[in-house]
């Protein structure tokens, strides 16, 4: 249990938090519990422990069932940037041509940690969860001063923060909530633009939080297993 | 400039070793790909009659607006161009093309392409990180095979095995990141020696495979080409981009997840060309893998390697062996950096050159190579290492099918009847050209096999497929003619465009389609990029009423790309003018036409199963418009004619506007091109086509 805040939390009225809200809220892989820059975004559960309020919404994939193609970073970078750049996604696919199926492919997007190290160590509240899109954890590229605490707390290879050395802010997946080039709602009550391009349907949105500590939360069958798939010939071993 | 170029192309002197830039703006009216690179070779071949591995050759490597954006089926190809090795009686100015990630890298490098000029003293290898150019010492790479000079190379860019993180390219945060691998081209072990079949090979087997490009590289004394790019590529109506992008979902398995059973028979639009997943031996673990941006997948990777990034011939479909040996020599066969296709040609001659008794050892021709097995892994290992180090009958195949042909005193023997199914300029029988008309046509006025399956896959594949299992046509050929006609801007009122009866084929109609073909390949997909197993989509089970993207798709792209405003017919235009440019270059370098003729067995031998003995072929079944009513009609058992095809070749270079006696372009038809420049050299050659 962490260290517990109670002269600078909020305290939101009236708001009853649920056993698994408060279990996922300390139970992100491998992280502190230093309140630090949690304040102001947190609340307190009825017998006073501070948590995070957990994302509305998760990116899935089936690691198996992606082709490598990368529309979803030249999805992400254009919808958020106006380019095709994959330097600038919040989504990363890396790929080996001479590596061994399933080990030639890896897909690293945002886990939407439900204890965020990313917004945790954000000496300006920056990375936050921003609750007006769904409890997202994005960053707010104005509050940025490029320090890249977040980039380097990212539990995760490779990291999900990124920098963004064009426009010298850090950034991160936040759902496709603020996504300027593309005419379709985002955020976790709208639309995704890697899952939406993904032609094999290996992305996928879901509201509940994922089983946190191993990839197996995330990485999950979106039909890699099933006939239509081995119909094609796919036989994921 | 938001409009998908990068706007500027890379200039490289190998002789002098000097780095420079062409505008993009200067090329841009060619669109990119083989536009601009036919445009650039014109430019710059001082003399385009010299030899492929003279250093005057120009060697251009381009990408298009569309490259490296989510133009599905159109992001992830890169052309390669140049006078080529393989073709006979000599190596025209030709193409080649391969997909997978090395035009996006190129584009967020910062680059429209790279033109490769001169010849290096020493051995190199390019290495472009952005805008950072430097040629490497490739002393270490030059006997490598394709895979392992990849792996060296992106240690030596990358400084490590990549960790799986960021990596800063430069020297502060802000020069750049990336997590990706460079993409590398390169050609195979020493391909100096085995110029005419060396391909070029990028990641585990795309492959730039005709042409012999592996061997003009080597001539230059280059290695191989890396490229990575950490930057991006603003696009017009991004909007428009990612609305294009569903929208073509819909027309494939993409969008289909829910009904992918109603598909066209055979292979459209599937993920995974049927027979790639089937050609790795049962029970390997696999998933479809794709070029940049596509929407389709074509080809697998393997929980054991071998065959990553290959499909369809690379798994040798006509030696006849089963895939727990394809895979082992496609994996060979990639890391050598050989050109696929000529493989799939020389186990049939071979065949037949055992049959006779003429091959073996002792025998006429003397071969140690075990004949006796040839579909073992032992043969197929030791036949393609024998063109490689040019051992036992490898040291005459090195030279090229056809040469060593004429080596071997058989060519014209061969030729006659099949057995060495070469179709037309010294290139491997693809696609029959007896009964595919469209096809042998397009090769045979060109420069090369065409390799272009728009009309292959709807008017022979899927009938073919119909008739043979027995199965209800989707579209009859009515329907099938109404669709695609309108689709054929601007021949959209000749109703019987796709009419493959024994009249058909040499009819003012079928040279249309011809030309059709012609320009929409030379601008859609050779200068754009859309690729050739997603594109033409004429017939289409997920589009309505059966109609498929193709006339709409291209121009929804290109525009929301680059902000234009570009008709389907004017792009077609543009493909004109390409094609006319690539034939000038082609007089230049000696065409006339009475070299425009097929081999014998085209003429002289009836198109079964058995001649050309290309196993993957079935008999063919296709459209026919004949006493007043359209059918599918079985046209198997054809022979051309050698006076209606000379009558043809007629029709259709009054239909281009070229000189009937010559097939040269003239004046008018170049300079209603804007192609004036075009027009006054060849008639200072002496080749300008009469009014």
């Amino acid at each position: 249990m962490g260290d517990i805040d109670k002269t600078k939390g909020t305290e939101p009225e009236g708001k009853v938090v649920s056993r698994r809200e408060f279990v996922t809220g300390l139970g992100g892989v491998g992280l502190g519990a230093v309140i630090g820059g949690l304040l102001g975004q947190g609340f307190f559960t009825p017998d006073k422990v501070f948590a995070i309020p957990a994302s509305g919404g998760y990116l899935l994939v089936d690691t198996k069932k992606c082709a490598g193609c990368t529309s979803c970073m030249m999805a992400c970078s254009l919808v958020h940037h106006g380019q095709v750049n994959y330097s600038l996604s919040r989504i990363q696919i890396t790929q080996n041509s001479f590596a061994a199926f399933p080990n030639d492919i890896s897909m690293a997007m945002c886990r939407q940690c439900p204890f965020p190290a990313c917004v945790e160590v954000c000496p300006t509240g920056a990375c936050h969860v921003d609750t007006a899109n769904g409890n997202v954890r994005t960053v707010d590229e104005a509050k940025c001063i490029g320090c890249e605490r977040c980039v380097n707390a990212c539990p995760f290879t490779p990291s999900r923060a990124l920098w963004n050395g064009a426009d010298k802010h850090a950034q991160k997946c936040d759902l496709c909530a603020d996504t300027p080039f593309w005419n379709e709602k985002g955020g976790p009550g709208g639309k995704q633009a890697c899952a939406t391009v993904c032609a094999m349907k290996a992305i996928s949105f879901t509201k509940d939080v994922p089983v946190q500590g191993a990839d197996t939360g995330y990485n999950v069958d979106l039909g890699s297993t099933s006939k239509v798939w081995q119909g094609f010939g796919f036989n994921v071993g | 400039m938001a409009n998908g170029y990068a706007g500027k192309i890379l200039k490289v002197d190998l002789t002098t070793k000097t780095i420079g830039e062409i505008p993009t703006s200067q090329y841009e009216q060619w669109g990119g790909g083989h536009g601009m690179g036919s445009a650039i070779f014109w430019d710059l071949c001082e003399d385009p009659t010299v030899d492929g591995t003279d250093p005057k050759n120009v060697v251009t490597i381009m990408a298009g607006p569309l490259s490296g954006t989510l133009a599905s089926g159109a992001a992830g190809r890169t052309e390669v161009q140049g006078i080529g090795l393989q073709s006979m009686p000599r190596g025209w100015f030709t193409r080649s093309n391969f997909g997978g990630r090395f035009s996006t890298h190129l584009k967020y490098a910062g680059w429209d392409g790279i033109v490769i000029l001169g010849k290096s003293d020493k051995q190199v290898w390019l290495n472009i990180v952005d805008g950072k150019v430097t040629l490497e010492d490739a002393t270490s790479l030059w006997g490598l095979d394709t895979h392992a000079t990849q792996q060296k190379i992106w240690a030596s860019v990358l400084g490590a095995p990549p960790a799986g993180n960021w990596d800063t390219l430069g020297t502060t945060r802000d020069s750049g990141r990336s997590t990706q691998r460079p993409a590398v081209l390169s050609a195979g072990p020493n391909a100096e020696k085995f110029g005419p079949w060396a391909s070029l090979v990028h990641d585990g087997g795309n492959g730039a495979g005709q042409g012999g490009f592996g061997g003009v590289f080597a001539s230059k004394n280059l290695k191989a080409v890396s490229v990575l790019g950490t930057g991006g590529i603003e696009v017009a109506d991004p909007n428009a981009l990612m609305q294009a992008r569903t929208w073509l979902m819909g027309y494939a398995v993409a969008g289909n997840w829910d009904n992918q059973g109603k598909n066209v028979a055979g292979n459209w639009p599937l993920p995974a060309n049927p027979g790639t997943a089937s050609s790795f031996p049962k029970g390997t673990a696999l998933r479809p893998q794709g070029c940049a941006g596509c929407v389709r997948m074509c080809r697998c990777r393997s929980d054991k390697i071998m065959g990553n990034d290959s499909m369809c011939v690379d798994f040798f479909t006509t030696a006849g062996a089963t895939p727990e040996v394809n895979v082992v020599w496609t994996d060979l066969m990639q890391k050598l950096g050989l050109n696929a296709f000529n493989l799939v040609g020389l186990f049939p001659w071979l065949r037949g050159l055992v049959a006779e008794g003429a091959i073996g050892k002792g025998k006429a021709i003397d071969s140690s190579l075990p004949f006796e097995q040839m579909t073992s892994v032992a043969f197929g290992v030791d036949l393609m290492n024998s063109i490689v180090n040019q051992t036992d009958i490898g040291k005459d195949l090195a030279l090229g099918l056809w040469q060593c042909a004429q080596k071997w005193g058989r060519l014209d023997k061969d030729l006659a009847t099949g057995m060495l199914p070469l179709q037309e300029w010294g290139y491997v029988h693809h696609y029959d050209g007896r009964t595919e008309a469209e096809w042998g046509y397009g090769c045979l006025l060109g420069d090369r096999d065409i390799n272009e399956h728009d009309f292959n896959w709807i008017c022979y594949w899927t009938p073919t497929i119909w008739a043979a299992y027995g199965m209800t046509p989707l579209v009859t050929a009515q329907r099938m003619a109404e669709i695609m006609s309108k689709q054929m801007i601007p021949y959209s009122d000749e109703p019987n465009l796709i009419d493959y009866s024994d009249a058909g084929i040499y009819s003012e109609t079928m040279a249309k389609t011809t030309a059709w073909h012609r320009h929409y390949t030379r601008y859609y997909k050779q200068a754009l990029g859309f690729c050739d197993w997603n594109w033409a989509d004429f017939v289409n089970p997920y589009g309505p009423d059966f109609v498929g993207a193709t006339s709409i798709g291209e121009p929804k792209f290109f525009n929301a790309v680059t902000g234009k405003n570009q008709t389907f017919a004017e792009g077609m235009e543009i493909g004109r003018k390409i094609w006319n440019l690539d034939r000038a270059v082609w007089i230049l370098q000696g065409r006339t036409r009475d070299m425009e003729v097929f081999s014998d067995y085209m003429y002289d031998v009836a198109a079964t199963a058995k001649t050309p003995g290309i196993p993957y072929e079935m008999p063919y079944t296709m459209p026919v418009f004949e006493n007043g009513a359209w059918s599918y009609k079985s046209v198997a058992g054809r022979k051309l004619d050698r006076q209606k095809v000379e009558d043809f070749k007629t029709l259709f270079f009054k239909l281009e506007g070229w000189d009937t006696k010559t097939g040269w372009p003239t004046r008018k038809t170049l300079e209603d091109l804007g192609l004036k420049n075009v027009a006054d050299k060849l008639q200072g050659a002496g080749k300008l086509g009469a009014a």
